[in-house]
């Protein structure tokens, strides 16, 4: 094993989450005010950019998971599910702040619209997910079964997408949010945004890495000493 | 014996379960035609070593090669014959659809005529259209002998297959045994009966802890020759335990 | 596909004997359907069909949920599923027999609850009863396809009756997103929505590929 504590990994990417956030900061303090929604609108650089990093975290859980069944390597699955947690926390971050704008520029704070309501189950899924692993005995059968439904997961996210646009035709919620529908001014600190928050979850997911790993040994070296150590 | 080569063959074998370890790196290698006997008291890891050997589970390390087929999970199965520790029968369907479903299910060719046959042979035909659940342990223990051959497989995998047999089903069992033996048939035996380890084995294999200790060849030829080394392997293994742990 | 028929008519036999799953399902499908009445109740004066279709829906869903969890239970005697295990064929078939046992089995459960609803909320549904027949059919096959495979899953969790439906809803939105549009369009202008059929019958293929392959996964130990 190797020693998870001194990861160079870990250190690149606090020193890069460091140096970002702080020029994010400075984008976004001297971003314009946008004449329509105020100073709410300034969201738009915290947003988005969760919300990709919650998608990420997904799409990871979902390729570990293939990987682990593929492989059988333990380390895809704690990559797995340490993709999962991290997710679920963006998750929890793109649902906070995602009411505060609404409250803002819709006046309320919580629309039951199609696309909102969706996020919100695949963030559910996540939630069911996490579940499931607690509730599951034996790694290797929960790591197995957490596979398998982590892959379904990532399914589900197109086949959502694919059911607003058959049967809501229309929401409330901005359709893409491309490089065309930003203002002038808007572009750099939302893309610093979203490369921030993408270098937060690198950092999240890298420290979660070294706890699984952690937490293996230790499993290891206490099954290791119940059973004693001859043979 | 024939010089058939090893009919399973395993290295490094491992399952662990979370943080229990379940079998320790194992090799092993069981000649075909050839019949092992796996004893070991509780929870040493025999049943894990023979869900392993049946494809039940998942190695957490090391290989496992079933003669010759060790890529094909499918034609693998269809090797297997396997008596486990419960009866895998349906308790709502009697005897005989038991039989005929595990007919249908490895693909034999008149599922009905191999299930009455069966039925003849474990002497069931009293109670062959009776469901499962009226029967005894020792009742559903002969159906569940006769649903592990209903597709005449190579490899037997045995775990504790007298269970709740009455004395001459438990002959009849331990003859159909030696036929297979006789048939070339490869036989891995999980038992705590002793007797009938040195009765039918080619092979001894002492597990203690998830860790194998080898029976010297020859050395159980009677059973209570056997049983004192059986007794042996138990107590060193306990002991060198202790010591680690002191 | 013999293993398929052998796995259906072992699960329909079983069924036949007990008919527990199918009693506690039907009986399950009408209480929800009384709460429903209860809690929102029917809206004559204002020719209210609105939310009518999401409620049957809500009770099939329900009902459904139920009668999976059984699904895999019996195969816990015994340890029968280590026994399906072992067999030589490719699991998918398995899974395919028994996704279309419960299929078979959720569709007469609808078929009483159908006319259960249609007592308490005073619909006639004669004139729409084939067409609502087919989308209540391709709904039963959303469901079970991943109900089925979680059924697998949730029995060997230690939380098996909560676990089911926690893993089951929320993938189900797109189902019942077809689903109740589906019977909706019936409700209102008597014909199925293009586009909620589409969605019905992408989401069935999608659910049953993937719970086909992944059921290889999820019987051994």
């Amino acid at each position: 094993m190797t020693d998870h504590t001194s990861s160079p990994w870990h250190r690149a990417t606090a020193g890069l989450l460091f140096v970002l956030a702080a020029l994010w900061i400075y984008l976004v303090w001297n971003a314009p005010i946008d004449r329509v929604q105020g100073v709410v609108q300034k969201i738009l650089y915290v947003h988005p950019p969760t919300a990709f990093a919650m998608y990420l975290g997904f799409v990871l859980t979902g390729v570990g998971g293939a990987l682990y069944l593929w492989r059988g390597d333990a380390r895809y699955d704690r990559f797995a599910a340490s993709s999962a947690e991290v997710g679920v926390l963006f998750a929890v971050l793109m649902l906070l702040s995602g009411p505060i704008w609404a409250k803002g520029t819709w006046g309320k704070w919580w629309s039951w619209d199609l696309r909102l309501t969706l996020t919100l189950v695949q963030f559910m899924v996540y939630v069911a997910y996490l579940l499931l692993r607690s509730f599951t005995e034996g790694s290797e059968r929960a790591a197995r079964f957490a596979a398998v439904y982590g892959i379904i997961g990532v399914v589900l996210i197109p086949l959502n997408y694919f059911a607003i646009d058959l049967a809501a035709g229309r929401s409330i919620h901005p359709e893409n949010l491309g490089d065309g529908s930003l203002g002038e001014g808007m572009r750099a600190p939302f893309w610093a945004g979203v490369v921030t928050s993408l270098t937060a979850f690198a950092y999240l997911l890298v420290r979660r890495l070294e706890v699984g790993g952690l937490r293996a040994e230790a499993a290891h070296r206490e099954a290791h000493d119940a059973l004693g150590a001859e043979g | 014996m024939s010089g058939r080569g090893p009919a399973i063959e395993a290295h490094g074998l491992t399952r662990r379960f979370g943080p229990v370890v379940a079998l320790r790196p194992l090799d092993l290698r069981v000649e075909a035609g050839t019949t092992l006997a796996v004893l070991g008291p509780n929870g040493a890891g025999k049943s894990t070593l023979l869900r392993l050997l049946a494809g039940l589970a998942r190695p957490s390390g090391g290989t496992l090669r079933l003669a010759d087929t060790d890529e094909d999970r499918v034609r693998r199965r269809r090797r297997i014959g396997m008596i486990g520790h419960e009866t895998f029968l349906y308790p709502a369907l009697t005897a005989r659809e038991n039989l005929v479903l595990a007919g249908r299910l490895w693909g034999v060719a008149d599922p009905a005529a191999r299930a009455a046959q069966l039925l003849e042979e474990q002497d069931l035909g009293a109670a062959a259209d009776r469901p499962v659940a009226a029967f005894s342990r020792g009742m559903g223990q002969r159906v569940a002998i006769a649903r592990a051959l209903v597709h005449d497989p190579e490899i037997l995998l045995l775990d504790e297959p007298f269970t709740g047999l009455d004395p001459t089903a438990a002959d009849r069992l331990a003859e159909r045994l030696r036929e297979a033996h006789t048939a070339q048939r490869t036989t891995v035996l999980v038992t705590h009966d002793l007797g009938r380890a040195a009765q039918l084995a080619d092979a001894v294999l002492v597990l203690v802890r998830g860790s194998a200790h080898e029976a010297p060849p020859d050395g159980h030829a009677d059973a209570t020759r056997l049983a004192d080394q059986y007794r042996q392997i138990v107590e060193a293994a306990s002991r060198s335990r202790s010591e680690v742990t002191a | 596909m013999n293993v398929l028929l052998a796995i259906l008519g072992k699960d329909l036999l079983i069924e036949w004997r007990r008919r527990d799953r199918l009693v506690a399902m039907s009986v399950f499908a009408v209480l929800v359907v009384l709460i429903l009445y209860f809690a929102a109740p029917p809206n004559r004066a204002e020719g209210g069909h609105a939310h009518v279709p999401g409620l049957l829906w809500v009770a099939y869903v329900f009902a459904t949920v139920l009668g999976l969890g059984r699904s895999f239970a019996l195969e816990l005697e015994n340890e029968a599923m280590s026994g399906l295990a072992l067999a030589p064929a490719d699991r998918g078939w398995i899974f395919l027999g028994k996704a279309l046992a419960n299929v078979l089995i959720v569709m007469v459960v609808q078929l009483l609850t159908a006319f259960a609803f249609a007592l308490a909320f005073d619909l006639d549904l004669w004139p729409i009863a084939p067409a609502l027949a087919g989308v209540s059919v391709l709904g039963a096959i959303g469901l079970c396809s991943l109900g089925t495979l979680f059924s697998a899953m949730a029995v060997r969790t230690t939380n098996r009756e909560v676990m089911l439906p926690l893993l089951m809803l929320p993938l189900m939105i797109p189902v019942l997103l077809g689903a109740v549009r589906a019977t909706q369009g019936l409700f209102e202008d008597g014909a199925v929505p293009a586009s909620a059929l589409q969605l019905l019958l992408v989401t069935d293929g999608v659910f049953l590929i993937v719970s086909f392959l992944g059921f290889e996964y999820v019987l051994d130990d």
